[in-house]
Parts: structure tokens; C-alpha cells; sequence
């Protein structure tokens, strides 16, 4: 037993060596001690939302005034509410939170309001009454959407809805807005359902097995979550020419934005069907600077200030007639009316675009990257 | 290999009675040591110290993990595997929450209702596993999808309300500033534990895991103890989910689920083998709590948010490696053997340094080939009829048969259903582009499975794979001549890790290839910076999209890629080495299989196919994106095991699974052209998985 004991201290301080592990962060004076609970890291909508918060607390306004602390909980609820019960303990003033249940955090959250620690959430929502919570209305989201879809197929058409994560308020309030709308319109016909579990990769497996035994021509439309850049791909691998694309509603991806662009417009590093297609779409989404914001909010309330219980983040609604390429993507430039960025900046097609704010001019493209604040 | 000391603890716990022996409960030693170490560094490290509602509130966070741990523990003692446990702690929880308001308001009530939903659930699957003798993964796994539709039956998002009184209930304190109910609670179970060991059941339960076979010979009423063993797990998932429930005090249909891994690593690091037969419930509440403190021990030493998975893998892997370091154990093992050898090497006595005289026994031959003395020797069917041939190969086509028809079934329901179907070349090649990650993967699980192991670490294998592949190509062909080998070689490199670490440190392979599938998490994001790039190359993409004469090229490769693989499984050594040593490690050994390194080859297997796959995904979606592989790993073991393949090892063949494959896929395919909800489709997917293994089972 005193062996085994004496093996694993040793090997316990050999782990912390080899990870390079500093002492313990402490509190500087005079700097509030913020964390952030992240739920999944694996994922780009994550990563990016993080970096955006990461810049934001280095920004000039910010760097003197906190002391960020990130933490990742993963999928787990349960692992979360202990996260936070540790924050609590290690003596937060304030913890930013993606929270991955809004319910099951809720005991949590009151314990940490009643030791006097500001929880607040973003993206997601905490019913707890004394959580702060800074999103897009999802439910506005599903009806907004649906509208467009509608008045595009003129009240009469076969869709397709390729959902998100079931199980989940987003989802389920976002199926519910729009699915209200399409019950209005008797000529509305569903024809296939599948769970894309916000994937442009799943929402692809999802549309091919509902093709296996139809075409599209038996598809008018699309309402999808996730999944636009990739069911434009796939109609032209299946031989539709861009003028004929289906319209389609879907997330803020960089890709569907582009695709979204005139045929013809110039940009760098167009790639396969990640170029200018003139696809028919309505584009918005999650908004991924809702983190930095909360943070922002967050620092406000504990300098004294009034913040609301809710801060609804008005929706970034691209259509057709509003896209418009960035050049660099300054906060700046994104004020002015630009919406998509440069294949040659943004590789990835899956990146999501929705990172312009008038409430956050400390953070722009570089901040969503690579986490860097605006000069 | 656990395989091979399984039947020791049996035979010790009949023999040595009730004296205390350290090697019987040196898991459980490690366990504590981990968790003790765990806690003084938390204890002496952390800025303000714990006071006692800290700890408490420690001890609740970890309950819920812990108790459910407890019921899984009971299932793998029994040599079984339970899947549905994280689902019935999600089922409890809205079931709870969906009570009217007001309607029970009594936590004595709501628990023994929580208890009674998973006994329910238990006493459904003890049913199917002891009486109709089907395999416990392929029942849990559709029972876990039926409870999971059911779940979002309930209630499709979170919400509702849980009586107050719960929360009170579990929040309050037993021995004020000593003793939360949680501890209590988990107390309880434990002492419920201590007294069932001593009873026939307890012995009866270690018995079954032991060596089934043996059990029943002895007069161990093997299926009632099976029977019971499921129906007390699901008491304890029960229980879980009422803990959840109080916690939380509001209902969430996914509350359980992520816990079904930490679970399993729970049992493991509690030092309780898979398989069956040794371990016991203490070391699962010990292995619960060193997982839940890890949470702490990250923020006290502040790792960034890319290397955390890292982090927690490495503690992982250290806790586990304890138990490795004694006299008896696999490492201390082979580096004696390896020290024999190396002696044996310079005394130039080793088998292969003598001048070996080959002395063969000149057997006279008959005209048709078959030795004199009658007996045919294995592999020589030149001779042999179509039919003689077939009926040799009737067991493996017997154990392939049930997936294929239920396939046909699923076939038929579709062109009823959607039609456009049976004819319909367009729908078959859809099917089998879809099908072809799943038919690789299964290559490379079914091995592993067949050794009677499991590869957790294929998600982020495959997402490393598709990363790497995309950013190193970047669009470009050229690229792909030295793109695709390397990263095939990285998969491979995974699998020889795996391999290594489970063969020559002994260590579970659930903990390994789940700790490497942290590490590669880590090693994803660090490349990636949380944005991956590039493109798969134009070659790749027309690989998996465009259409020869109506057929996707990746079809084509899928049907090179099933012959090679069922020659592979069915026809070489290194397929009857993996046959041989699921049967029995210890027999494969001493027949002179080498199995040490056919373990590594079928992790090297596995990491290859997985690389594959996340080669071919890129390809198929134009770019890699971070947790492309998470869609992947229950399907993987879930088309292994319907297409007939025994979770314990041994028994099964390529062509079953690839067949196990063909329905699930088809099946995926025919409720997503149907417009029923998730919940619906979720329990039509359990029932016709249930359906066909229970109408095609093996009849003795």
C-alpha cells in the first residue's frame, strides 16, 4: 500500500512536469477573476465562439480589468455542474458559460448566485431565474426562416428539413417556429426529415439517404440548420446547373455565403463549389461573438453596472440582396454592410460567418481565427 | 490479456475462503491510492482551502456516476455489457420532470418510482439475455435506442419541473457537517453490495462471469443469477437518474447519455476486468470519484482548453498504470520474459539459434489425397465437392445468415413504404457509398472484437485522418501520392500505440484507446487551431461523388476492399490467430500463436481502417471538419455485433458484419425518407435490431 502510494505521487508529479503545468493562477489585485465553462471544444462553431471571447478579454478596454480562466466541461452535464461548483470554490467573481443543458446547471447556478458569483450564458440558454443569458431568439429564428422559404416556393412546394441535435431547446424551438409557418401553407408539403446534428459532414450522409429513393426533382426546397454549402454541392454533382439551385435556408457557414455571391463575382481562393454561385438562400445564425459579448456584459455588471437578465442579440439576416464580400474583415469594414469573407482568408467552407456585432467593435475576423482583438 | 486470468478469481474465491489475500483486491488498492493522491494535491494546491460543503458538494456532483457505475459494475462481473445504462438515467430524469406539478411530492416516492423505471428496464433485458440467450451488447444496444426514443417520447426538450422536495432530500445532510445523503446513498448501495456477495447470488454472479459453462456444470442456476444481475443494474441506473434529477431539478433528455463512457472507464479504473468474473463495486465508486476530480484537479492547474482531453487522458492512464507496477502484474511480466530471452540469446539457446532438423512423420498417401490414417487435413478441399464445401462453411454462413435477411426485410419495407426501391440502381448505390465507412470500420472493430478487446479511439482517429489528409492535399491531386500512405501510416502508428500499450503494459483496452482518443482530440485541435483547412483533392471527391455508368468508384473499391477482408478474417494465419486467441488466449499460446503481437496487428488493423475512413469522409464532404468520426463509434460496435460477431470473442466473420452493415445502413436510410419524429424512429430502430436478432437467434 505505502508503495503504491509513494509510486503514484511520483508518477502524479512526473505528469504535472511533463505537461509543462505552471503554478496555480492566482488572483492579481485589483483584476476581476473570470472563468469560462465551455461545453464541446470539438467542434468549429465552438472553437471559434471561444477564440472570439479569448480576444475579447485581451482587448485594450479589457486586459487591465480580468483574469480569464478557460475550462472545458465536454458533452457532459453532470460534469459541468461540477465545473462550476469548483469555480465557485477557487473564488470566481464572475463564470461565462456555454451551458449544455439549461436546465440540469440550474442547481448549480443558484449556489453560485447565492455566494454572490455572476453566472452568465451565451448561445445557450440557463432557466435558472438568476443566470444572465445573451442569445439570438431560436424560435424567431425558425419562423424567419420558413417565411423566406415560403414566399420563395410561393406557398406551394415538396422540402426537406434537415434538422439539428434532437433533444436540444435550439433545435426543438427552431423545428417549432417553422414548423407553425409551413402549417399555414396547406401547399407545404414535407416529404423528409433527418437530424444533421449541425454537421455540414452528417447533414450530407442525412440528404443522400433521403435521395436513394428520390431525385431532385421531387425536392423544391430546403430548410435546413446546418447544410445549405453542402446540398448546393450536391445538386451540382447531381448535374443542376447553379441558376437552377433549390432555395435554401440554413446557418451562417463562410461557404454558403460565397456560394450565395453573383455568378461571376471575383474572389480568392474559390475552390470546387465553394465559389460564387448565385445560390438562393437565407442565411443566419447562431451568433458566434455572443460569448465576447457576455463577457463584455459580465465585466460591466461587476464594475457596478445595470445589465439586463436577458440580452436578446438581434439576428445577422443575409439574403440574396444583402450579401456582400469583406475585403480583410475588420470590425470596421463588417459596420459597413459586409457579410462574407475570402475563400483565401477563411479555407474552410464550414466557418461560420456570423461574427459581426455593432456592440463588440473589439473584436473582428482575426479575433474568430486566431484570437486576436482589433488594433 | 484478461482473458486468461479469468478463471483464477473463481477458483480462488471457492478455494481460499475468506482470508485476505493482496492480490485479489490490488486494483482496489490502486484505485484508492489514485484517488488519495488526487485528493491531497486538490487538498494542498488549491487557492482557499475545502471546507466541508465543498467537499459535499463534491461527493453530489460525483453520486449520480458512481451509483450508476455500481449497476454497469454488476453487468461486466456477470460477463456482460450494458449499453442502455445512460439511458435509463435520461429516461428517469424526464419521467420525473413529467409528473404533474404536485403529483407526488414525497422523495421516498419519486426514488422507489426512479428504482422501479430501471428495474422495468432491467428485468426487459435480463429477460432477453438469460432466457432467449441472446448477447447482452446487441439487447442493451436496442434497448438503448428504444429508451432513448421513449426519452424524447416524454419530452423532445428540456424542461419541466421536479418536486422541490427531491432536491431538498438530496441536498440535506444525514450527520450534519460529516455526512451528505449522497455519501449515504452511496453508502447504502455499498452495504447493499457487501451483504448480496455473501449471499448465493453474489457468488452465483462472479461464477457466471467466471466461466458460464463451469457455473452450470457446478448447479449455479446460471440465467435466474443473469436475470437478477440486470434487474438490480437497472435499480442502480435508476437511482442514478432520481440523483440527476434532484440535482438538477428540471428534466433533460440528454442528461445521461455522455455518462456511458465515463461509466465504463468508472469500472475499469476501479480495477474490475472486462469480461466477467473479477472486481467488485467498492473499486467502481473509488474509479467514479478519481474521474470526478479530475474536473478540479484541471482548473487548479489551469491547462489551456486545447490540451485538457490531453490532460485528462494522461491522469487517466497514469491512475490505470499503477495497477500495472506490482510483481504479478503484465509489464513486470513481460519484462521478465524479455530478460529470459535475452539470457536464453546469449547462451545461444533459443529456439531459433539451434539447427532445427525437420522430422516429419512419412505418412503413406492415399490416391485422393487423404492421409492414410484418415484424417483430412485442414485446407487441402481441392478434393473436396461444392457441397462438402458448403457444409463446412455452414456455422460461418448460419452466423451471417439473420443480418442478410433482416436486410431483405428492410429492402421490401422501403419499396412498400417509399418505392422507387428494388429496382432502383440509383438507391443501391446511394446505400452502398453510405455504407462503405461503416463496412471498413467493421473490419477493423470486428477484429478487435474478436479479440475480445474494443476500439474507442476511432472518432478522433478518423477526424485526425480526414485533417490531415485535407490539409495536406489542399486541393491539390499531386499531393495525394504521399498524402493518403502517411496518413494511412499515422492510423496504423495509432493502432500500434493501442496495441502496445495493451499488450505490453497490460492496460484495459477500453481505458487505452479511450485515453488515446483524448489525446488525438488534443493533437486535432493543437494542429488545427480549431479551424481546419484545405480541401480534399478533386480525385478524392470525384472517388466518392461522381457517378461511371451510374456507379460511385468508392463502390467499386468497397466490393475489392469485402473480398480482401473476408480473406483476410476467413482465409490467412493472421485471421485464425485472431479466431484462436478470442476463443482463448491462453490456448492460442501455448498452440504457439503469437499473440502478443497478432493483439498489436489488430489494433494496427483497426487504426488503419479508421484512417481510411476519415480519408474517404473528407472526400465525400469536400473537407475535414473536427468531430466528423463522433457519428461513428456506436455504429461501429453496433454493426459488428448484429451481424452475429460475440462481444466476448471468438465467434463471428466479415461476412456477418459486413451484412450487419447493409441493415443498419438500409434501415438509417428508410426512416430518413419517412417523416417521423426522432423519438419514433429512434424506437423502430431498436425494435427491428431487437426483432431480428430474437426471430433469428441460434437455436440450441
Amino acid at each position: 500500500m505505502k508503495r503504491i502510494l509513494k509510486t503514484t505521487a511520483m508518477l502524479a508529479g512526473l505528469a504535472a512536469a511533463a505537461l509543462g503545468i505552471a503554478a496555480p493562477a492566482s488572483a492579481k489585485e485589483g483584476k476581476f477573476k473570470v472563468f469560462l465553462s465551455m461545453s464541446y471544444i470539438g467542434n468549429d462553431w465552438q472553437a471559434e465562439a471561444a477564440n472570439m471571447l479569448k480576444a475579447m478579454a485581451v482587448s485594450p478596454g479589457m486586459i487591465d480589468k480580468i483574469d480569464l480562466q478557460v475550462q472545458v466541461a465536454g458533452p457532459n452535464a453532470q460534469k459541468q455542474i461540477q465545473q462550476i461548483n469548483s469555480m465557485v470554490q477557487a473564488g470566481a467573481d464572475a463564470i461565462v458559460v456555454y451551458p449544455i443543458s439549461p436546465t440540469a446547471l440550474n442547481g448549480a447556478v443558484k449556489n453560485a448566485c447565492a455566494k454572490g458569483v455572476l453566472v452568465i450564458a451565451y448561445d445557450s440558454i440557463i432557466t435558472e431565474p438568476c443566470a444572465y443569458n445573451v442569445h439570438i431568439d431560436q424560435r424567431d429564428w425558425g419562423t424567419k426562416s420558413a417565411e423566406w422559404l415560403v414566399q420563395q416556393l410561393g406557398g406551394k412546394g415538396r422540402i426537406v428539413m434537415i434538422n439539428g441535435v434532437p433533444g436540444t431547446t435550439v433545435d426543438a424551438l427552431r423545428i417549432e417556429g417553422a414548423k407553425e409557418v409551413f402549417a399555414k401553407h396547406p401547399g407545404i408539403q414535407i416529404v423528409g426529415e433527418a437530424n444533421g446534428m449541425w454537421s455540414q459532414a452528417v447533414g450530407r450522409t442525412e440528404l443522400s439517404k433521403i435521395l436513394a429513393t428520390r431525385n431532385w426533382d421531387q425536392i423544391d426546397g430546403l430548410w435546413t440548420q446546418v447544410g445549405c454549402y453542402t446540398a448546393n454541392s450536391m445538386q451540382n454533382e447531381a448535374g443542376i446547373a447553379d441558376k437552377d439551385l433549390r432555395p435554401c435556408v440554413g446557418e451562417a457557414s463562410n461557404g454558403g455565403r460565397i456560394q450565395m455571391l453573383p455568378i461571376g463575382t471575383e474572389v480568392e481562393g474559390a475552390n470546387g463549389t465553394y465559389r460564387p454561385m448565385g445560390a438562393k438562400r437565407w442565411s443566419s445564425g447562431s451568433q458566434n461573438f455572443t460569448g465576447a459579448l457576455a463577457l463584455k456584459l459580465a465585466v460591466k455588471k461587476l464594475q457596478g453596472g445595470d445589465i439586463p437578465a436577458l440580452t436578446n442579440v438581434p439576428q445577422n439576416i443575409v439574403t440574396n440582396d444583402t450579401i456582400k464580400l469583406c475585403k480583410e474583415g475588420t470590425w470596421k469594414e463588417m459596420s459597413e454592410g459586409c457579410n462574407a469573407f475570402q475563400p483565401a482568408i477563411i479555407p474552410n467552407p464550414g466557418w461560420f460567418a456570423s461574427i459581426y456585432s455593432p456592440l463588440t467593435p473589439e473584436v473582428g475576423l482575426q479575433a474568430a481565427l486566431v484570437g486576436q482583438p482589433e488594433d | 490479456m484478461q482473458m486468461t486470468e479469468r478463471l483464477e478469481p473463481a477458483l480462488r474465491d471457492g478455494t481460499a475462503g475468506r482470508k485476505w489475500r493482496l492480490g485479489r483486491d490490488r486494483g482496489l488498492l490502486t484505485a484508492a491510492g489514485v484517488l488519495v493522491v488526487l485528493a491531497s494535491i486538490i487538498l494542498s494546491v488549491s487557492a482557499t482551502p475545502l471546507s466541508y460543503y465543498d467537499i459535499s458538494q463534491i461527493v453530489s456532483s460525483g453520486t449520480p456516476l458512481a451509483i450508476a457505475g455500481m449497476g454497469q459494475t454488476l453487468v461486466i462481473l456477470s460477463g456482460g455489457f450494458d449499453l442502455s445504462a445512460a439511458a435509463v438515467i435520461s429516461l428517469v430524469n424526464v419521467s420525473l420532470a413529467a409528473l404533474p406539478p404536485d403529483a407526488v411530492t414525497s422523495p421516498v416516492l419519486l426514488l422507489l418510482i426512479g428504482i422501479g423505471i430501471g428495474a422495468l428496464v432491467g428485468m426487459v433485458n435480463g429477460a432477453l439475455i438469460a432466457f432467449l440467450r441472446l448477447q447482452p451488447i446487441v439487447v442493451t444496444l436496442a434497448t438503448m435506442f428504444i429508451l432513448q426514443g421513449a426519452t424524447l417520447l416524454v419530452m423532445d426538450k428540456p424542461g419541466g419541473v421536479i418536486d422541490a422536495s427531491l432536491g431538498e432530500f438530496m441536498g440535506s445532510e444525514v450527520i450534519p457537517g460529516f455526512l451528505p445523503m449522497t455519501g449515504a446513498l452511496i453508502l447504502a448501495c455499498l452495504a447493499l453490495w457487501y451483504w448480496l456477495k455473501a449471499t448465493p447470488f453474489g457468488i452465483a454472479l462472479y461464477a457466471v462471469g467466471g466461466d458460464a459453462d463451469s457455473a452450470r456444470s457446478a448447479g449455479i442456476a446460471t440465467r435466474r443469477a443473469r436475470f437478477l444481475t440486470y434487474v438490480l443494474a437497472g435499480g442502480f441506473y435508476g437511482l442514478a437518474g432520481v440523483c440527476v434529477s434532484g440535482q438538477t431539478g428540471a428534466g433533460d433528455p440528454l442528461v445521461g447519455n455522455p455518462m456511458l463512457l465515463q461509466m465504463f472507464a468508472a469500472v475499469v479504473v476501479g480495477g474490475t476486468l472486462l469480461g466477467g468474473g473479477r472486481g467488485g463495486l467498492t473499486g467502481t465508486v473509488i474509479g467514479a470519484f478519481v474521474l470526478v476530480l479530475m474536473v478540479n484537479i484541471l482548473l487548479i492547474l489551469n491547462v489551456s482548453a486545447y490540451y485538457s482531453t490531453i490532460a485528462e487522458s494522461t491522469i487517466l492512464l497514469l491512475a490505470v498504470l499503477m495497477g500495472a507496477l506490482h510483481r504479478r502484474s503484465e509489464l513486470a511480466e513481460n519484462l521478465r520474459r524479455a530478460g529470459t530471452r535475452f539470457s536464453a540469446w546469449r547462451e545461444g539457446v533459443l529456439a531459433r539459434q539451434r539447427t532445427t532438423d525437420v522430422k516429419r512423420l512419412a505418412l503413406p498417401r492415399r490416391a485422393d489425397g487423404v492421409p492414410a490414417d484418415g484424417v483430412r487435413v485442414f485446407g487441402e478441399g481441392q478434393g473436396a465437392s461444392l457441397i462438402q464445401r458448403l457444409g463446412r462453411s455452414r456455422p460461418a454462413i448460419l452466423l451471417a445468415l439473420p443480418a442478410f435477411i433482416s436486410f431483405a426485410v428492410v429492402l421490401l419495407a422501403t419499396e412498400f413504404m417509399l418505392g422507387n426501391t428494388l429496382l432502383n440502381g440509383n438507391y443501391y448505390n446511394t446505400l452502398l457509398v453510405l455504407s462503405c465507412f461503416l463496412a471498413i470500420l467493421a473490419l477493423g472493430q470486428g477484429a478487435v472484437i474478436l479479440t475480445g478487446g474494443l476500439d474507442l479511439s476511432l472518432p478522433w482517429t478518423i477526424a485526425l485522418a480526414g485533417i490531415l489528409v485535407s490539409g495536406m492535399a489542399a486541393g491539390s491531386n499531386v499531393e495525394l501520392i504521399y498524402a493518403v500512405p502517411f496518413v494511412l501510416l499515422v492510423g496504423a502508428l495509432i493502432g500500434l500505440i493501442n496495441g502496445t500499450g495493451i499488450v505490453l503494459l497490460g492496460l484495459s483496452p477500453i481505458v487505452m484507446t479511450l485515453a488515446t482518443n483524448g489525446f488525438l482530440q488534443g493533437t486535432a485541435l493543437i494542429y488545427s487551431g480549431g479551424t481546419p483547412d484545405g480541401f480534399a483533392a478533386p480525385l478524392l471527391r470525384s472517388f466518392m461523388t461522381q457517378r461511371v455508368f451510374g456507379v460511385t468508384p468508392v463502390v467499386i473499391f468497397l466490393g475489392l476492399f469485402v473480398l480482401a477482408a473476408v480473406v483476410l478474417l476467413g482465409r490467412t494465419a493472421f485471421g485464425r490467430r485472431v479466431y484462436a486467441i478470442g476463443n482463448s488466449a491462453r490456448a492460442a499460446a501455448l498452440s504457439g500463436v503469437p499473440v502478443k503481437r497478432t493483439v498489436v496487428m489488430v489494433y494496427m488493423l483497426s487504426g488503419l481502417c479508421a484512417a481510411l475512413v476519415g480519408i474517404l469522409l473528407s472526400g465525400l464532404s469536400g473537407q475535414a471538419s473536427l468531430g466528423m468520426g463522433d457519428e461513428y463509434l456506436l455504429p461501429s460496435i453496433a454493426a459488428v455485433v448484429v451481424g452475429g460477431t460475440l462481444i466476448t470473442g471468438g465467434r463471428g466473420n466479415y461476412a456477418g458484419m459486413l451484412g450487419g452493415v447493409l441493415l443498419l445502413t438500409a434501415l438509417q436510410t428508410l426512416l430518413a425518407g419517412t417523416t417521423f419524429p426522432t423519438s419514433v424512429r429512434s424506437i423502430v430502430y431498436g425494435v427491428v435490431i431487437l426483432t431480428a436478432v430474437i426471430a433469428l437467434r441460434e437455436r440450441r
